[in-house]
């Protein structure tokens, strides 16, 4: 395979205007910020590549059987290209990558991205109900500690804020574990379904809930965690605003200042944090999902880790800054459009 | 009497300055800032609960053993009985599976943990106030650059690739996981601390200091940096209790400190095994790991709290 | 309904702090007729916009408290109202506009939004009829492009504007009275006079009662059929406008007036000041809280003196025991002043003296007649 260098000539013309493209109106600010990650998640993948490949014990390694005979394993090098120098596989993983050829997996052989498709339901699920229940309890929790200070929500928020950030995630998980699946019996200790079983397809759906509350609940401790503190906070600052007062005096009920006028202002900041910590979706809670053996992207990481599958590690951890990137960008985007002091600018 | 009769019965000289006897202190006592920061410090009682608890834990783990004279690597594998034992006179923490006495053990591993957690925290914090100093006071391309060397690391997430170079770097010996978290502690700080910069360069004191004769050096450490002090030391102290968690992490995965260096983390990882046989394993040290991670969180905040001069009275 | 539209009685308003209570209002009393344009004056911290937040009863909690008095607003007390209609009065009756339009204003809710919500509490207009009648209302204040301005957001509109829509929002339901809390102080003088003209036409136009807080005399000359001066706390003077200025008889008063400096004075003559500075609302001291400042002071002025109406007019109340137009009480004010002034020398020159002596740095105060007045 020989590479144009055309390629390389239009990306270089392409960096520089990001540099040069006026910000004038959201339209172009959009462009400019996608633009800027272009690069940013070239540099991306050049550090995940080189720090796989530099790695002691890389894939020249691994995939080396003692058995095999030095021809054998010459044709391995030359069917996984490891043959070349490094910047070339590089280049050359890069131009499959982005038509969507991610290789094969080490231990399956299977098409990598045909791997992570199997498992991204599961870590959908998972990451997706732990987000919106940590979203509603974070909302009724931040807002009503942050306009009643110094009542039992606000201390409780306080308490549960606190342990959310000092407790490992880990160990919320194994204690859950202890408490409701050894000692009460009350949840399945892991799994995503009973295995072994085939159930009629109402009984299945109740098995599958009754495995998803305890991983999506120690999952979303950490997001309710510091979402309600950082909501209880914006909402402290935004009570004490003077136009809260013009509302009152308008003769607008309590329960409206609190909906129209308060929430309003105070969920804006929200937002940008909560599409912030969705844009980690792709690495998965890795820990969470390892503990509770959920079939998902997180385990599939940390056992790819285990075998050493490469591929697999390349393009999750690839996959993974682009998706944080690209949240990073939707969050910047969503709150200009919220915020009309900068959409109208 | 009316009014009129009393003011014309009265004269000039009987007259007095009203309330001349009463003259206020004027002249204050002023505090030193460092006293005023102090106070407000202790006003906030779990932060002032936070820093109580860790120094006795200081003291636990760096004390302890030369009052607590127990090996904690001794093996007693004979006596079956007295392994994966509840709490007790003689083993106040119970032992684990093969008999190593768990109080031992938790100031050995707590010596770990701890140093673990203050060592990489003083390399990130130092690597990221360089970073975000150079940034911040050069500006122009030297920004860009450095900015966009954060903004690779910080773009995948975090335990994935701390996964992946523990997996490839990790000898299991503490000073390797110290440089590993690390590399990754010195992003919030950079980027804090530039902007702390951006700020501050454009107050009159640097131009001040400019005027006679300082060099960039001399301003950005001596004169720029003490002022952005605040943010810096609760950003630090936040990060000691990240960093323990981060640690207790690798090691329960089996990635950062193993055995036979102990650490929080590595006796959780020994005691999940036999959790439903013996829970005290595991609830000892992650009680351990709990409690220092909330005392430094809530010092942090008291600390943000006393340093913030705009603080209003609660 | 009785003679007045408010009537204002022995209004007491406290403020808990951690060193006490702080008496903002401290026997106010004062009234409003319908359709009477009414200037509540003072220096800072009199306690004038905490009257007009007691009479919405918009006190910040749980630091304000309504220590007293009662608040007659169509012969029912407001102080003493159930919550729920007291919301129907705010906005419905009574209207109030604000200080600063920039942050009284939802920086995320258009302006048409803003006056519909009004409209739609009270008249129970539809959306459709709450949005024309929004758009007629800006269309009388005075804000060009009515229609399309009006689903923009606050921030696009400037100084002026915004405190026109405050204006529209607040007299949208038609209120029998209005409160104004310094509307015009944080404008730019051109505007300000625009705006003073706008108040003063829509209230003529509605029959809308105007309580005009503010601490400069100028406005109070030309927007006010009465004023109310307050000090302290508590009222000092209360006149018709012209009477006022014509005929003023408190010593705070006379202060007021001849600190505004003249187009026709001397040259370079100095600035007539009131000396001193007001006093500590925590631990105010008995009796007339202007007596430490006052030149008039005698003992008698130990105790406070009531509001009582001036001999020959009913209008013209002051709460002075001194007659201010009696030459020998002018004469010994002016002694008195003298001895200050003299005694004022001798402290900043003994002063000088230990500061050159020792170069100790004490912090004293500028004003070294502090010391004195000081308590």
């Amino acid at each position: 395979m020989d590479f144009p260098p055309g390629d390389f000539l239009i990306l270089g013309c392409v960096c520089p205007l990001v540099i040069v493209t006026p910000e004038v109106s959201m339209g172009r600010y959009v462009i400019r910020r996608i633009l800027q990650a272009i690069p940013l998640l070239l540099l991306v993948s050049i550090f995940m590549f080189a720090l796989i490949h530099l790695m002691p014990g890389g894939p020249d390694q691994v995939i080396f059987n003692p058995h095999l005979s030095a021809a054998a394993r010459a044709q391995m090098r030359v069917r996984f290209g490891l043959d070349d120098p490094v910047p070339i596989q590089y280049l050359k993983w890069l131009r499959n990558a982005l038509t969507g050829d991610f290789g094969f997996s080490f231990t399956t052989n299977l098409p990598v991205l045909t791997v992570l498709g199997q498992r991204f339901p599961a870590t959908l699920e998972l990451f997706g109900s732990a987000l919106i229940f940590a979203l509603i309890f974070a909302i009724l929790l931040g807002v009503v500690a942050g306009v009643r200070q110094r009542s039992i929500t606000d201390y409780t928020l306080t308490t549960v804020s606190y342990f959310g950030i000092s407790m490992p995630v880990f160990l919320f998980a194994l204690f859950g574990q202890y408490i409701f699946a050894v000692a009460l019996h009350w949840l399945p200790a892991s799994g995503i379904t009973s295995v072994g079983y085939t159930l009629a397809p109402f009984d299945a759906f109740v098995d599958g809930v009754w495995h998803l509350i305890l991983p999506m609940m120690v999952l979303s401790i950490l997001f309710i965690a510091a979402w309600s503190r950082y909501l209880r906070s914006t909402m402290i600052d935004v009570v004490k605003q003077d136009y809260m007062r013009t509302a009152r005096a308008k003769g607008v009920s309590p329960l409206g200042v609190l909906m129209r006028h308060a929430m309003r202002n105070a969920l804006i900041p929200l937002v940008t944090v909560v599409t912030l910590d969705f844009g980690s979706i792709a690495g998965g809670a890795v820990i969470t999902e390892t503990i509770f053996s959920w079939p998902g992207m997180g385990q599939l990481f940390y056992q790819s880790l285990e075998a050493r599958d490469y591929p697999i590690l390349l393009a999750m951890l690839t996959l993974s800054a682009f998706f944080v990137v690209a949240f990073n960008l939707l969050a910047d985007i969503l709150y200009g459009v919220l915020d009309p002091r900068i959409r109208y600018a | 009497m009316d009014v009129s009769e009393q003011l014309s019965l009265s004269s000039f000289d009987e007259e007095i300055e009203p309330f001349l006897a009463e003259t206020s202190e004027l002249v204050q006592k002023r505090r030193s800032q460092g006293r005023i920061i102090f106070d407000r410090f202790m006003r906030n009682y779990t932060a002032v609960g936070g820093a109580a608890f860790l120094i006795l834990l200081f003291i636990f783990c760096f004390v302890g053993p030369y009052i607590w004279h127990v090996n904690p690597n001794t093996v007693n594998v004979l006596h079956v009985k007295e392994t994966l034992a509840n709490p007790s006179l003689t083993h106040p923490f119970g032992t684990d599976d093969v008999g190593r006495d768990q109080l031992a053990r938790a100031m050995a591993g707590g010596q770990v943990s701890l140093i673990v957690g203050l060592l990489s925290m003083l390399i990130g914090i130092g690597i990221g106030t360089l970073i975000g100093a150079l940034a911040g006071f050069y500006g122009g391309w030297i920004d860009n650059v450095l900015m966009r060397i954060t903004d690779v690391v910080l773009a995948v997430p975090l335990y994935l690739l701390l996964f992946v170079l523990s997996a490839a770097f990790s000898d299991g010996k503490p000073q390797t996981v110290i440089l590993i978290i690390a590399f990754f502690s010195w992003t919030y700080a950079a980027r804090l601390i530039r902007g702390e910069f951006l700020a501050l360069k454009e107050r009159e004191f640097v131009m001040a200091a400019r005027t006679i004769g300082a060099n960039n050096f001399r301003l950005m450490f001596r004169h720029i940096l003490p002022n952005a002090a605040g943010p810096i030391i609760v950003n630090a102290t936040l990060l000691v209790g990240a960093n323990i968690i981060t640690e207790s992490v690798l090691s329960y995965f089996g990635f950062g400190v193993q055995p036979p260096n102990a650490s929080w983390g590595t006796m959780i990882a020994t005691g999940d095994s036999f959790f439903d046989v013996d829970p005290w394993l595991v609830f000892i040290s992650g009680l351990l790991i709990f409690a220092t991670v909330l005392s430094f969180n809530l010092m942090g905040d008291g600390l943000r709290d006393a340093l913030d001069p705009y603080m209003t009275e609660r | 309904m009785g003679e007045y539209l408010l009537e204002v009685q022995d209004l007491k308003t406290y403020f808990k702090v951690k060193a006490g209570r702080v008496r903002a209002v401290d026997g106010v009393s004062f009234s409003v007729r319908s359709g009477e344009r009414v200037g509540l004056v003072g220096e800072s911290g009199c306690g004038k916009s905490v009257t007009a937040l007691s009479i919405m009863r918009l006190l910040p909690k749980p630091a304000g408290e309504q220590a007293g008095g009662s608040i007659l607003f169509e012969d029912e007390d407001l102080l003493s109202m159930p919550e729920s209609n007291m919301r129907q009065i705010r906005g419905g009756k009574i209207g109030m506009i604000f200080q600063d339009p920039m942050t009284c204003l939802n920086p995320t809710m258009t302006v048409g939004k803003q006056i519909s919500e009004a409209l739609r509490i009270h008249l129970k207009l539809s959306n459709e009829g709450a949005k024309a009648r929004a758009i007629s209302l800006l269309d009388q204040v005075g804000i060009p492009a009515a229609h399309e301005r009006i689903s923009s957001f606050p921030h696009q509109f400037s100084g002026g504007m915004r405190q026109r829509v405050m204006i529209a929002m607040a007299l949208a339901c038609n209120p029998k009275l209005l409160v104004a809390d310094e509307p015009t102080t944080a404008l730019d003088v051109t505007v300000q006079a625009q705006i003073l003209e706008l108040i003063n036409g829509v209230c003529h136009d509605f029959g809308t009662a105007v309580i005009m807080i503010t601490h400069d005399l100028g406005v109070v000359a030309g927007m006010t059929d009465r004023v109310v001066v307050m000090y302290a706390g508590k009222v000092m003077e209360t006149a018709p406008t012209e009477e006022i200025f014509a005929n003023p008889l408190h010593p705070y008063t006379l202060g007021l007036l001849a600190s505004v400096p003249r187009l026709d004075a001397v040259r370079q003559e100095q600035l007539k000041t009131i000396e001193g500075a007001p006093p500590d609302l925590l631990k105010p001291p008995p009796g007339c809280p202007f007596m430490p400042r006052c030149a008039f002071a005698r003992a008698i002025c130990k105790t406070m003196p009531p509001l009582t109406a001036v001999s020959g007019s009913m209008q013209h109340q002051k709460a002075c025991w001194i007659d201010v137009t009696d030459p020998s009480q002018q004469a010994y004010a002016e002694r008195r002043r003298q001895a200050r002034a003299a005694s004022q020398q001798a402290a900043l020159a003994a002063f000088a003296e230990t500061t050159t002596q020792s170069g100790d740095q004490a912090t004293v105060p500028d004003d070294a007649e502090h010391a004195e007045k000081e308590g």
